[in-house]
């Protein structure tokens, strides 16, 4: 084993080492690296951090990014919770509601018009 | 958030206090059952997250009463089966994670109880059929993801109900058949099917999917292509047909009008249509190598070109209107042809030409008009293209292959000798991003194997000299038994 390895890892790692935290994880966790200062440190979690979404594939589990206007998603082109200033409607950040529909403020959600 | 501890078990009704409670994490544990209880009281919960468990089937009892529940995540557990009422009561959920468990078919009638699922993934599990109607009660669903399963045979109805649909992944699985159950999917925008066992893509493969914008089908055995399998679909970028030996004529794209990348290589195409560049207005790169292409057409309706692809055909000729008014062509490569002629005026309006490749044709002259601002020219394996070249008529020049070594004595003395390297790819910064004080003539005192040592004033002269030309790497490069004279003029 790699003289920088540490044995003793914590949480989800397989492999780590004392200077950059997880070097892989255990099966089926996603690996992400997270910025502490001027390091990054290899974390290992079973749902990517918010901003992200998590795509399993038999290999390996990878984190990607959403979209600029999204805060949480499916897949990037699926948002699940919009930003601040953008209305949701069937997976899409609105900065206004298509015809049809109203902008519920409190939901941040384009629904229904209930007559 | 309880996630990443060690939690194997959940007592009923501990959690009913936390009535406004909308997100509980108890992923990355060691839970293989939840008992009847566990949840009720979370009238708020909007999500719950179960990945990264041991559970091997669904807690249908603890998930009955959760009106607002949004999100479930069920992914990376042992889950083989999915009950019937499984779902009953959440009637607010949009988001189901089922991926990467050991599911062998669709839970089709647990799946009639959602009408808000907007996104679903059944990726990575042992599912080896799609059955008539398997999503026919989810009218909403926008996201469907079926990768990495062993997906052999699709209903014809299979997908019978999804009208709301804008993405589906049927990549890395084991159809044998073009999935012909996608034409109910009037709103398709993405759909992928790599890595499957295809051979055929029929006629009119897509006319009831005219919003599709991107289509992944590559590393499928595909031979055989109908001629109109990609017609009608304005908003498609992008097509990429490699290897289809069957295909024998140029695709009919008409309606498919925003296409700007094609690629059809390694195919059968011995004719390109007169009106080819009418129906694909938008296209930027051209790539039509390996095919049995012998005479173009004109390309001076494809205004938009950049890149053009032609290597490995039979092309002999190139005319005077070939590739006339294409201004934003940047590259061609007729490399591996049969070129015997070309026309003097054929380069004459390409202001943007950077690239061309006629390396291995029949030349016997190259015109020049046209080609000032080349920066990179392939010409080997034109043995009969024997007049030498003038620093004019390149002042760009910087990756230059000819057929003879005197050619490259036009960019220095023949005394010295060039730095010899192929470095087409590596040359690929275009001139503006170059930095001007590195454009100087790097001279090698003298190949490895030479051993040729300069005194200074050779080297002072030599700097010097090198101001007057930029780094040109010119091969072959003259040598002892490659003179700069011609030796039988």
């Amino acid at each position: 084993v790699h003289p920088n390895v540490s044995q003793g890892c914590q949480g989800g790692c397989a492999t780590c080492s004392d200077y950059n935290g997880c070097l892989s994880c255990k099966p089926r966790l996603f690996f992400v690296l997270e910025r502490i200062g001027m390091k990054q440190i290899g974390v290992c979690l079973s749902s990517c951090p918010s901003g992200y979404y998590g795509t399993r594939y038999p290999d390996i589990n990878k984190c990607a990014k959403c979209k600029a206007d999204c805060e949480t998603c499916f897949t990037r082109n699926f948002c699940t919770k919009c930003k601040s200033g953008f209305y949701l409607h069937s997976g899409k950040c609105l900065e206004k509601c298509p015809d049809g529909l109203e902008a519920n403020n409190h939901t941040m959600e384009c629904t229904s018009v209930v007559h | 958030d309880l996630s990443m501890n060690n939690i194997s078990q959940l007592q009923p009704r501990t959690l009913r206090h936390l009535r406004f409670l909308e997100e509980l994490r108890l992923s990355g544990n060691q839970i293989s059952r939840i008992p009847r209880e566990a949840f009720s009281g979370l009238y708020s919960l909007k999500i719950l997250m179960l990945q990264n468990n041991q559970m091997s089937c669904i807690p249908a009892e603890a998930l009955r009463d959760l009106p607002n529940l949004q999100s479930l995540r069920l992914d990376a557990n042992l889950i083989s089966v999915v009950p019937k009422r499984s779902f009953e009561g959440l009637l607010s959920l949009r988001h189901l994670w089922l991926d990467d468990n050991a599911l062998t078919e669709i839970p089709v009638q647990a799946l009639n109880h959602l009408p808000a699922l907007q996104a679903m993934t059944l990726a990575l599990n042992q599912i080896w059929h799609i059955p008539d109607y398997a999503f026919q009660n989810l009218s909403s669903l926008v996201v469907l993801h079926l990768h990495n399963n062993r997906i052999q045979s699709l209903g014809a109805n299979g997908f019978d109900g999804l009208h709301s649909l804008e993405t589906l992944d049927l990549n890395y699985n084991e159809l044998l058949e073009f999935p012909g159950a996608i034409r109910t999917l009037g709103r398709l925008q993405e759909l992928g099917f790599h890595n499957n066992n295809i051979k055929a893509i029929p006629e009119n493969a897509f006319v009831g999917n005219p919003l599709l914008q991107t289509i992944h089908f590559y590393d499928n055995p595909i031979q055989f292509v109908g001629q109109s399998a990609f017609q009608y679909l304005p908003k498609l970028h992008t097509l990429s047909l490699n290897g289809a030996t069957d295909i024998r004529e140029f695709p009919d794209l008409k309606g498919t009008t925003s296409l700007e990348v094609l690629t059809l290589t390694r195919a059968g195409i011995h004719l390109l249509p007169r009106g080819m560049c009418q129906q694909l207005p938008s296209l930027r790169v051209l790539e039509l190598s390996h095919n049995h292409i012998e005479d173009l057409p004109s390309f001076h309706r494809c205004q938009r070109l950049e890149e053009l692809g032609l290597q490995n055909n039979r092309i002999h000729e190139i005319r005077a209107d070939t590739f006339v008014q294409l201004m934003a062509l940047r590259s061609i490569d007729l490399s591996w042809n049969h070129i015997h002629f070309i026309h003097p005026e054929a380069f004459v309006t390409l202001r943007s030409l950077t690239k061309l490749d006629l390396t291995d044709n029949r030349l016997v002259t190259l015109p020049l008009d046209g080609l000032g601002g080349l920066t990179h020219l392939k010409l080997q394996g034109n043995p009969a293209l024997s007049e030498p070249f003038t620093k004019e008529s390149f002042p760009k020049m910087r990756v230059l292959e000819v057929p003879y070594a005197y050619q490259c004595c036009a960019y220095g003395s023949c005394s010295s000798f060039f730095k010899m390297s192929n470095q087409w790819e590596m040359e690929g910064m275009s001139p503006e991003e170059e930095d001007p004080h590195k454009r100087t003539m790097e001279l090698f005192p003298g190949h490895a194997d030479n051993h040729y040592d300069l005194d200074t004033d050779d080297l002072q002269l030599d700097l010097e000299e090198s101001k007057l030309h930029p780094t040109i790497q010119c091969t072959p490069s003259p040598g002892p038994f490659k003179p700069c004279d011609h030796l039988f003029e």
